[in-house]
C-alpha cells in the first residue's frame, strides 16, 4: 500500500524532516492521521504494542480540540 | 386540571386536511419565542400544535385564526412542523363544520364577494379596470411584453389606487409594452386560501389561469407579494408555469437595461420594510434595496429586524379581514422602530403592509414623523 | 517573537485575543517550537524579516518549503476529529454581530488560564466580568432546518454543565441560565454532574429554545426571548450569551474521504460498520474519535485503543520488527554522596512567570542548604529544557533534582525519565507545584504568590535531602488473557486478543454464550442481532486460541499484573488458569420493576419483554390497539441516580417495530427527557413521523397506571399531565412497556473483591481514569468493557471491547512489566504483629510471614500499589511507604513551619 500524506500546511516541516531522518526508511507499520486525543491515544497504544507509527497532524501542534478545552467533564480535571 | 383522552377521529381529520406535520413537534418552544404575536399578547403556537396532535383543537376560538402566516416559525422550527399548513388545516375543518364566531364575519362576506365578483370588497367585477381611466393603459393582448396584474387592493381601494396608477405611469415612461386584463382578473386567492377556503381558492385560481391562457399571457408583473406567491407557488399545483416578476424586481431590470432613467435626487432618510411574502416566503430581499440604492441622495438605513428577520405587519393569513385591536397591531411596533431610526420614509412593496403601516402611523400620531410609501411612489417622484 | 510587528487573531484562542505571526501555538504545545504562520509579512509580501535578524541561533529559515513525504504503511487510523458548528452560517443568534454572543468553544478559551484574558471571563465589548450568562443549547444540532444537523451532538449538554460549574467557580455570584430541550445526561456520572450544576445557587435550567432578540446599544447586553408553559413568552437580558455549538464533520471531510477512498455517511462523518464504529468501508483503514460521529473524550480514547487493536490483528506478524528499544545509560550510585541539589524553576510560559517572580525564587533557592545549582526555564517540559537538566546533572554532579513547575500528575514521569537519561536514579526527582497550587490560585496576589512559591520549593528541598534511590522490579508477563463474561463485549475482546496470537480463556457463568444480546433482536440501524451473535459465537468456538468455559464460576483469583492465577469451576471440573491480563466483561442485569402494576398485571412488561414478544410475533402484542411505554423506570431516582442510557433508544426501536407491523397501533412514550444522543436523534424524529406520541412527565408527578373495570372488561388506563396542554391525558393501554433500568450485574461485588477492582457509587465497575484510562482498572493488568462499565449500545460495546483488547495487547506484547519502586516495607523490629495493615490493604499485598523475629507482616512488592493506607493504620510506624517515608514527609512539613516561625519572629521584632 502506498499512501500519500494528506496535504500539510507550511508548519508541518519540522515533523516531516524528522520523519525523513528516520534511517531513510519510510516504511511504517501504521499511519495515524489526526493528532487529537483520539489520534494520540491510537499512536501510543500501537507504539506500545510494538509497531512503528507515523502520526500526521495538519495543525502546528498535537492535541486537537481537547487542548483548547479548559477542563473536561465529568471530572472537571485539566485537559492538558 | 381537565383530563381528556386523545380523539382519534379528529387527529385523522387534521391529517387529511393537511395538518399532518403537527406530529413532528417536540415542544421546544422556538415558535413561541419568534412569533410576533408574543410581542403584543400571549399566544402559543406550540400549544395549538400540541392540541392538534391529540385531536383537541379549539376551532371556534380566535387562537386558530391568529397566525398571520408570516413564515417566521416555519423558518426556525427545528422539526419542520409546517405551522402555516397546520393552521390552515384547522381553519378548513372549522369552515367545514360551519363554525361562525363573530370575529369571522368579515371573512365570510369577503369570501362571498370573492365567489361572486372575484374581489373581496363587494365591488363589481366590471369596475376592476376603473383605476386606469384616463391613463394610457391598454387591455392585454397576445404578444405584449408583459401583463400587469395590480391585485384587488390596488384596483379598488381608494387609498391604494394611486400605487397602480404610479406603476402604470412608470411602465409607460420606460416604454414597456404592457396591458391589463381588467374584468378578466380575479383575486389571486392567496389570502382566502389561508383562511381555509380551499374550494374558493381553487375557483379563483382556475378563473385566472383560464384568463391568462386565453389571452396568451406568458409573463406577469405583480404589485402584491401575495399575488406573486400565489402565481409562483400555489398555482404550480395546477401544473401551469407563468413567468412572474414583482414590481421591485422589474424596476431594477428597467433601470439596469437603461429603459428607466432616474433624473432627480431624493434627499431623505429611508428605511425598507420587508413584506413576509416577498422576503421570507420568496427570498426577495435585495431587489427592492437595489432599486432604492440607485436613487441619488437617498439614504437607506436598515431596521434591526430586517430581511430574514423582518417583522410581520400583521395582515397576512387572512388577518386583513379580521379585526385586530389597535393596541395589538405589530405594525405599531414597526412604525415605532422605523421612527426610532430617524427615517423620514418607510418604504415597502406590499398593499397589505401599506394598509397596516399607514393605519398605525395615523393611530400612533406619527403623521409628522414619518411617511409610508410604496416603492413605485418614490420612483415616480425621481423619474420626471 | 516580541519583535514581530504582525498582530492577528489567535486561532488557538478562538480569535478572541491577538498573537504574532511568529509564535508558539500554545504554551504546552507539542512540539513546543516557534513557527511562522500565514500572516507573516515576509511570506505574504516579501517584507520584514526582523525575526531572522534578531534570532541568535540562526534558527529562522525563510527558504523552507512544504516537503512531501511518502510513507508506506500496513494500516491506517484516521482520527481527524470534528469541527465545531459555525453559527455564523445562520444569522439567527447574532453571532459575529453582537459582541457578547460567543460560542462554547470561545467560552472554553475564556475560562482557561492560558486563554485570551488569562483565565478571566471578560466581555470583549468592555472587558468587564459578565454577571448574568445564558447558554443556548443545540445550536446547529437536532434540527432539520437548512444549515443545521439532524443528529444530536451528544456532548454539549454536559460540557455546558461543566461551563456552568466553572463559571460559578470563577464568580460565585454569577447568574446562569441554560435554555434547552431535554437534558442529555446519558453517560457515566453525567446525571450527578447535571444535578451538581443544577443545584448551584443562581443556576436555572429552562426548557425552551430561544431567539436572540437584540443588543442593548449602550451596555451591549443581549436580550433573548423564551417560552414557558406557565407564563407564556418572556424576555430577559443577559450580559453574555454562550451558544452551545454542536460537532460537525472535520473541515476537509470530502477530501479526506476521496484520498483514502472511504465512504461517508449522510452527515459527512465516516460511514462505519454498523456494529463496529472503528471500521471503515475499506479494509485496513480504521477510524477513531469524533470522526465516527459526535462522541466525548472517553469514547475518543477507547475507540482509539480499539482502532489500535484492529491494526494489531492485521499486522500481528510484523509486531516489533520496526520498533526500537530505548537504552538508558548505566545508573550512577549516589547513595553515599552528600546531597547536591539542583532546582529548576519553570515560567510555564506566562502561567507561572507572570505571577511568581521566578528570578527572585531562583536566587532564593541558591541560599538553601545543599542547593548547588538553581536556574529558571521557560518551559521545563520542553525537549530543550529537559536536555539542559540532563547536562546540568552531569556538569555539576547533581544527585537531587527539583523542578518547580506544575502537577506531578502530568509531568513527573517525564522528568523522572530525564534523570534516567542522565544516569541518575529516578527517585531522586522531586517536584514543587507552583502553578496549580500557587500562580493559578493566587493570580491577584503576586508578592504573596512569590513567597508561597519559595515556601513550596524550600519544602521540596528539605524533602529531597532524604530521598533514597529505589529499584523498580521487572516482572515476567504471562502471554495469556482471561476474559470474564461471554457476552458481546467479552467475545469481541477475546477474539481480538486471540487474533493477535495470544491464548484467551473465556469464562461464562451461563451455559450459553451471548449474554444480554440473546434477548435483543434488532438494533435501531436494523442489524439482525441474533444472526450477528450466532456468527460471533461460532468464531469464538472455532478459534484455536480461545478456551471457553461455560456454566463456570470463579472461586479464587490471585497474583498480579502479568502473573495472575485464577481458579475456575466449570461443569464439575476445576481449572487453575495462569494469565497475564484479566478483562472484566460481565455485563449487567435488568431491574425488576415494582412500579406501574408490573408483576400484578400480565399486560405490563419490560421493554426487553416487549422486544422479545414482538420478535416472536406474539399476537397479544402485535395486535394491540394501544401501547404505552413509560421511561426511566427504576433509575434516575434516589435509589439509582443514573440514566440507563439505552432505554430511550430501545423504546423508540420497539415503537418503530410496532408501527412497521401495524401502522394503526397507537403508541405513546411517556418520558422525562428523550436521550437519543448522536445519530439516534434521527430515529426519534422518524418515530414522531410515524405518529408515535411523546408525552413528557415530571418525576414528582409520574404517570398513574390503573386497571379499571369497564363494560365487564378490565382496562388499563394511564393518566399523565401534559404541561404544554395544561391538561391531563388519559390513555387506554392494551400493553404497557416499562423502560426498566439497567442495573449492575448480580455478581459485581464478588468480582470486586476477587480482582481487587473498584465499583462506582452506582455499582458499576470503576475505571482507573474516566478519560485517560477508560478501559482499565486502577489494579494493573485488569481491564473492563461492555455494560459492566456502564449501560451502552451494542456498537459502543464493540468499540470498547476492541479498546480493551488494544490495551491488553500493550501489556501482553511486552515480555516484562515494571512495578513501581515506591512500595511499602516493614521494619520487623517495630512490627508488633497486630495485623492492622493487613486489614487495611485493599490489594492483599501484606501477609504474615515467619521471620527470625517471629511472625511479622511482610509486603509482596508486586502487589503493593503504594497507596500507603497501611502506614496510617500501623500503631508503631513499622510499615513505611518508600519515597514517602515519615522522614521525607516530616522534613517537608517542618520546612513549611520553619518560615512561619521566622515570620512570627520577624513580627515580634517589629
Ligand atoms: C465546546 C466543547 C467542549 C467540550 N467539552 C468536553 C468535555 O468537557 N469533556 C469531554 O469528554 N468532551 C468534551 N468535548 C468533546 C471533545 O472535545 C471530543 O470528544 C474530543 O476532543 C474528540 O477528539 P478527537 O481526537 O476525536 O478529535 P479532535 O480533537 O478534533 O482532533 C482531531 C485532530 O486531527 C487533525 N486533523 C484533521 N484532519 C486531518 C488530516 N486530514 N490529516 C491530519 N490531521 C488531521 C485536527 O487538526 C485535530 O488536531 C467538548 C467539545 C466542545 C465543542
Ligand atoms: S418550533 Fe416546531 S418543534 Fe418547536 S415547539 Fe414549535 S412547532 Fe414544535
Ligand atoms: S407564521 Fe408567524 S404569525 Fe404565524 S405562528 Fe408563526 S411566527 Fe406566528
Ligand atoms: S440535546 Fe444533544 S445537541 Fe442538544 S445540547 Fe444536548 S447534547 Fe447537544
Ligand atoms: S429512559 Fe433510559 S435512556 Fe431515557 S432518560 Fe430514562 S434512563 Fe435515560
Amino acid at each position: 500500500m502506498n499512501i500519500k500524506v494528506p496535504a500539510v500546511t507550511g508548519m508541518e516541516r519540522a515533523k516531516e524532516r524528522h520523519a525523513k531522518s528516520l534511517a531513510g526508511a519510510n516504511f511504517g507499520d501504521v499511519l495515524v492521521a489526526g493528532g487529537g486525543i483520539s489520534g494520540i491515544q491510537a499512536s501510543l497504544d500501537l507504539a506500545n504494542a510494538g509497531f512503528k507509527v507515523y502520526l500526521v497532524e495538519k495543525g502546528p501542534a498535537i492535541g486537537g480540540h481537547m487542548a483548547q478545552l479548559d477542563k473536561t467533564f465529568p471530572t472537571n480535571d485539566c485537559s492538558m | 386540571m381537565d383530563t381528556e383522552a386523545p380523539i382519534r377521529e379528529v387527529i385523522e381529520e387534521i391529517k387529511e386536511s393537511g395538518g399532518d406535520a403537527v406530529k413532528y413537534c417536540y415542544q421546544c418552544g422556538k415558535c413561541d419565542s419568534v412569533c410576533p404575536w408574543n410581542r403584543v399578547i400571549n399566544f402559543s403556537m406550540r400549544k395549538l400544535i400540541r392540541e392538534a396532535t391529540f385531536g383537541f383543537p379549539e376551532i371556534d376560538r380566535e387562537e386558530v385564526w391568529r397566525c398571520t402566516t408570516c413564515g417566521k416559525c416555519p423558518q426556525q422550527c427545528p422539526r419542520d412542523v409546517k405551522q402555516i399548513e397546520d393552521m390552515v388545516a384547522l381553519r378548513r375543518i372549522a369552515n367545514a363544520y360551519g363554525v361562525t364566531p363573530a370575529f369571522l364575519k368579515p371573512v365570510r362576506s369577503a369570501s362571498a364577494s370573492l365567489a361572486a365578483e372575484g374581489n373581496p370588497f363587494g365591488e363589481e367585477r366590471a369596475k376592476r379596470a376603473d383605476w386606469a381611466e384616463g391613463l394610457s393603459v391598454k387591455p392585454f393582448t397576445e404578444g405584449m411584453e408583459i401583463l400587469y396584474f395590480p391585485c384587488c387592493f390596488l384596483s379598488y381601494d381608494g387609498q391604494l389606487k394611486k400605487v397602480a396608477q404610479a406603476t402604470a405611469g412608470i411602465l409607460n415612461q420606460a416604454g414597456v409594452d404592457f396591458g391589463i386584463l381588467g374584468a378578466g382578473e380575479s383575486c389571486c386567492g392567496e389570502s382566502i386560501r389561508k383562511t381555509g377556503h380551499e374550494a374558493l381558492f381553487k375557483q379563483l385560481a382556475r378563473e385566472n389561469i383560464k384568463s391568462f391562457i386565453d389571452h396568451g399571457v406568458k409573463k406577469i408583473l405583480v404589485s402584491s407579494p401575495h399575488c406573486y406567491h400565489a402565481f409562483k407557488n400555489d398555482y404550480a399545483g395546477f401544473k401551469v408555469n407563468f413567468e412572474v416578476v414583482h414590481i421591485s424586481q422589474y424596476l431594477g431590470e428597467l433601470i439596469n437595461e437603461g429603459r428607466l432613467k432616474i433624473s432627480k435626487e431624493y434627499h431623505k432618510k429611508v428605511t425598507y420594510h420587508d413584506p413576509c411574502y416577498l422576503g421570507r416566503h420568496n427570498g426577495i430581499y435585495d431587489a427592492p434595496r437595489g432599486v432604492l440604492k440607485r436613487i441619488p441622495g437617498l439614504e437607506l438605513q436598515e431596521m434591526e429586524e430586517s430581511r430574514e428577520n423582518s417583522l410581520c405587519c400583521g395582515m397576512g393569513g387572512g388577518r386583513i379581514w379580521i379585526d385586530t385591536k389597535m393596541s395589538d397591531r405589530f405594525s405599531n411596533l414597526r412604525i415605532k422602530e422605523a421612527g426610532g431610526l430617524g427615517a423620514e420614509v418607510l418604504v415597502t412593496a406590499c398593499p397589505y403592509c401599506l394598509t397596516a403601516l399607514e393605519d398605525s402611523r395615523l393611530g400612533l400620531n406619527y403623521e409628522d414623523v414619518i411617511q409610508v410609501k410604496e416603492i413605485t411612489e418614490i420612483i415616480q417622484e425621481v423619474i420626471r | 517573537m516580541e519583535y514581530c510587528p504582525v498582530k492577528y487573531p489567535d486561532q488557538f484562542n478562538q480569535a478572541i485575543s491577538k498573537n504574532k505571526a511568529i509564535h508558539i501555538y500554545y504554551s504546552q504545545a507539542i512540539p513546543l517550537i516557534t513557527y511562522i504562520d500565514e500572516s507573516c509579512l515576509y511570506l505574504k509580501e516579501k517584507k520584514c524579516r526582523i525575526c531572522e535578524a534578531v534570532c541568535k541561533n540562526n534558527a529562522i529559515d525563510f527558504n523552507q518549503t512544504a516537503e512531501k513525504v511518502e510513507i508506506k504503511a500496513g494500516a491506517i487510523v484516521l482520527a481527524p476529529g470534528f469541527e465545531p458548528f459555525d453559527p455564523r452560517l445562520r444569522e439567527d443568534y447574532g453571532y459575529g454581530k453582537f459582541a457578547n454572543v460567543v460560542t462554547s468553544m470561545d467560552y472554553e478559551r475564556l475560562l482557561c488560564a492560558t486563554g485570551p484574558y488569562e483565565g478571566e471571563v471578560l466581555r470583549s465589548s468592555d472587558l468587564k466580568h459578565p454577571h448574568k450568562i445564558a447558554w443556548i443549547q443545540c445550536v446547529g444540532s437536532r434540527q432539520v432546518t437548512p444549515g443545521g444537523s439532524s443528529y444530536c451532538s451528544a456532548v454539549c449538554c454536559t460540557y455546558t454543565q461543566k461551563q456552568v460549574i466553572l463559571t460559578k467557580d470563577h464568580d460565585a455570584a454569577a447568574e446562569c441560565a441554560v435554555f434547552h430541550n431535554d437534558i442529555r445526561s446519558y453517560g457515566k456520572d453525567f446525571e450527578r454532574f447535571y444535578q451538581r450544576a443544577e443545584s448551584l445557587p443562581g443556576v436555572r435550567f429552562i426548557r425552551s429554545y430561544v431567539s436572540v432578540v437584540r443588543e442593548n446599544p449602550e451596555t451591549k447586553s443581549v436580550t433573548i426571548r423564551y417560552a414557558t408553559t406557565a407564563d407564556g413568552v418572556k424576555e430577559e437580558e443577559f450580559d453574555m450569551v454562550v451558544l452551545s455549538v454542536g460537532l460537525n464533520p472535520p473541515a476537509d471531510f470530502k477530501d479526506l474521504a476521496d484520498k483514502f477512498k472511504i465512504e461517508l455517511n449522510g452527515h459527512g462523518f465516516c460511514q462505519t460498520d454498523p456494529v463496529n464504529p472503528v471500521e471503515t468501508s475499506r479494509p485496513g483503514i480504521f477510524i477513531s474519535g469524533a470522526f465516527q460521529g459526535p462522541v466525548d473524550i472517553p469514547e475518543s480514547v477507547f475507540s482509539a485503543s480499539g482502532a489500535g487493536s484492529r491494526c494489531g490483528e492485521l499486522l500481528t506478524a510484523r509486531r516489533g520488527d520496526l520498533a526500537r528499544e530505548r537504552v538508558y545509560p548505566p545508573e550512577r550510585d549516589a547513595s553515599g554522596e552528600e546531597p547536591r541539589i539542583g532546582v529548576f524553576v519553570c515560567h510555564c510560559g506566562a502561567n507561572i512567570g507572570r505571577i511568581v517572580n521566578v528570578p527572585e525564587a531562583v536566587e532564593y533557592c541558591k541560599t538553601l542548604p545543599n542547593v548547588v545549582h538553581a536556574q529558571e526555564q521557560l518551559f521545563s517540559c520542553a525537549t530543550n529544557c529537559a536536555g539542559e537538566i540532563t547536562d546540568m546533572i552531569k556538569e555539576k554532579g547533581l544527585n537531587r533534582v527539583i523542578v518547580a513547575a506544575c502537577s506531578p500528575r502530568t509531568l513527573e514521569a517525564l522528568f523522572r525519565d530525564t534523570l534516567r537519561e542522565a544516569g541518575l536514579n529516578q527517585y531522586y526527582y522531586e517536584m514543587a507545584n507552583i502553578r496549580e497550587h500557587c500562580s493559578w490560585v493566587h493570580p491577584k496576589e503576586k508578592e504573596e504568590a512569590t513567597r508561597k512559591a519559595k515556601d513550596l520549593i524550600r519544602m521540596s528541598v528539605a524533602r529531597s535531602r532524604h530521598l533514597e534511590p529505589l529499584m523498580e522490579i521487572e516482572l515476567p508477563v504471562n502471554k495469556a488473557a482471561l476474559v470474564v463474561g461471554g457476552g458481546i463485549a467479552g467475545m469481541t475482546c477475546a477474539l481480538s486478543i486471540a487474533g493477535q496470537g495470544h491464548e484467551v480463556h473465556l469464562v461464562e457463568k451461563e451455559t450459553e454464550l451471548g449474554g444480554t444480546a440473546r434477548r435483543i433482536h434488532d438494533t435501531l440501524e436494523g442489524l439482525d442481532v441474533q444472526a450477528y451473535l450466532r456468527d460471533l459465537i461460532k468464531k469464538v468456538y472455532r478459534h484455536p486460541l480461545i478456551h471457553v468455559y461455560t456454566g463456570a464460576a470463579i472461586s479464587d483469583a490471585a497474583g498480579y499484573v502479568g502473573n495472575f492465577v485464577t481458579v475456575v469451576r466449570s461443569e464439575g471440573r476445576v481449572f487453575e488458569i495462569k494469565h497475564g491480563a484479566t478483562v472484566i466483561a460481565v455485563g449487567a442485569d435488568i431491574y425488576t420493576p415494582a412500579e406501574y402494576l408490573y408483576g400484578e398485571d400480565e399486560r405490563v412488561m419490560t421493554h426487553l419483554d416487549l422486544e422479545e414478544r414482538i420478535a416472536k410475533g406474539d399476537a397479544k402484542v402485535t395486535n394491540a390497539a394501544s401501547v404505552v411505554m413509560i421511561q426511566c423506570v427504576g433509575c434516575r431516582n434516589e435509589d439509582r441516580n443514573y440514566c440507563s442510557r439505552i432505554c430511550c433508544s430501545e423504546s423508540i426501536k420497539n415503537a418503530l417495530k410496532l408501527k412497521a407491523i401495524n401502522p394503526g397501533t397507537d403508541v405513546y412514550i411517556l418520558f422525562r427527557d428523550i436521550r437519543t444522543y448522536g445519530y439516534n436523534e434521527d430515529y426519534y424524529r422518524e418515530a414522531a413521523g410515524k405518529e408515535v406520541r411523546f408525552i413528557r412527565y415530571e418525576p414528582h408527578d409520574p404517570p398513574l397506571v390503573e386497571a379499571v373495570a369497564e363494560g365487564g372488561k378490565s382496562i388499563l388506563k394511564v393518566t399523565a399531565t401534559d404541561y404544554v396542554l395544561g391538561k391531563k391525558l388519559e390513555l387506554d393501554a392494551d400493553i404497557i412497556a416499562l423502560a426498566a433500568a439497567i442495573i449492575p450485574a448480580a455478581g459485581a461485588r464478588e468480582l470486586e473483591n476477587l480482582f481487587k477492582v473498584g465499583l462506582n457509587p452506582d455499582g458499576f465497575f470503576k475505571e482507573a481514569h474516566v478519560k485517560l484510562r477508560p478501559v482499565e482498572f486502577a489494579a494493573e493488568g485488569v481491564y473492563l468493557c461492555g455494560i459492566a462499565h456502564y449501560p451502552k449500545l451494542i456498537k459502543e460495546t464493540v468499540s470498547q471491547a476492541y479498546g480493551a483488547a488494544g490495551r491488553v495487547l500493550t501489556l501482553l506484547s511486552s515480555d516484562t512489566v515494571t512495578a513501581s519502586g515506591s512500595i511499602c516495607a516493614v521494619d520487623e523490629n517495630k512490627c508488633i504483629s497486630c495485623g492492622a495493615c493487613i486489614a487495611a490493604c485493599k490489594y492483599g499485598a501484606i501477609e504474615f510471614r515467619e521471620t527470625p523475629l517471629g511472625r511479622k507482616a511482610a509486603v509482596n512488592p508486586v502487589l503493593c500499589k503504594g497507596d500507603g493506607l497501611c502506614n496510617a493504620k500501623c500503631p508503631t510506624g513499622a510499615i513505611q511507604l518508600k519515597h514517602f517515608t515519615d522522614d521525607e514527609i516530616l522534613s517537608q512539613i517542618d520546612a513549611a513551619l520553619l518560615e512561619e516561625e521566622s515570620a512570627e519572629r520577624d513580627q515580634a521584632v517589629v
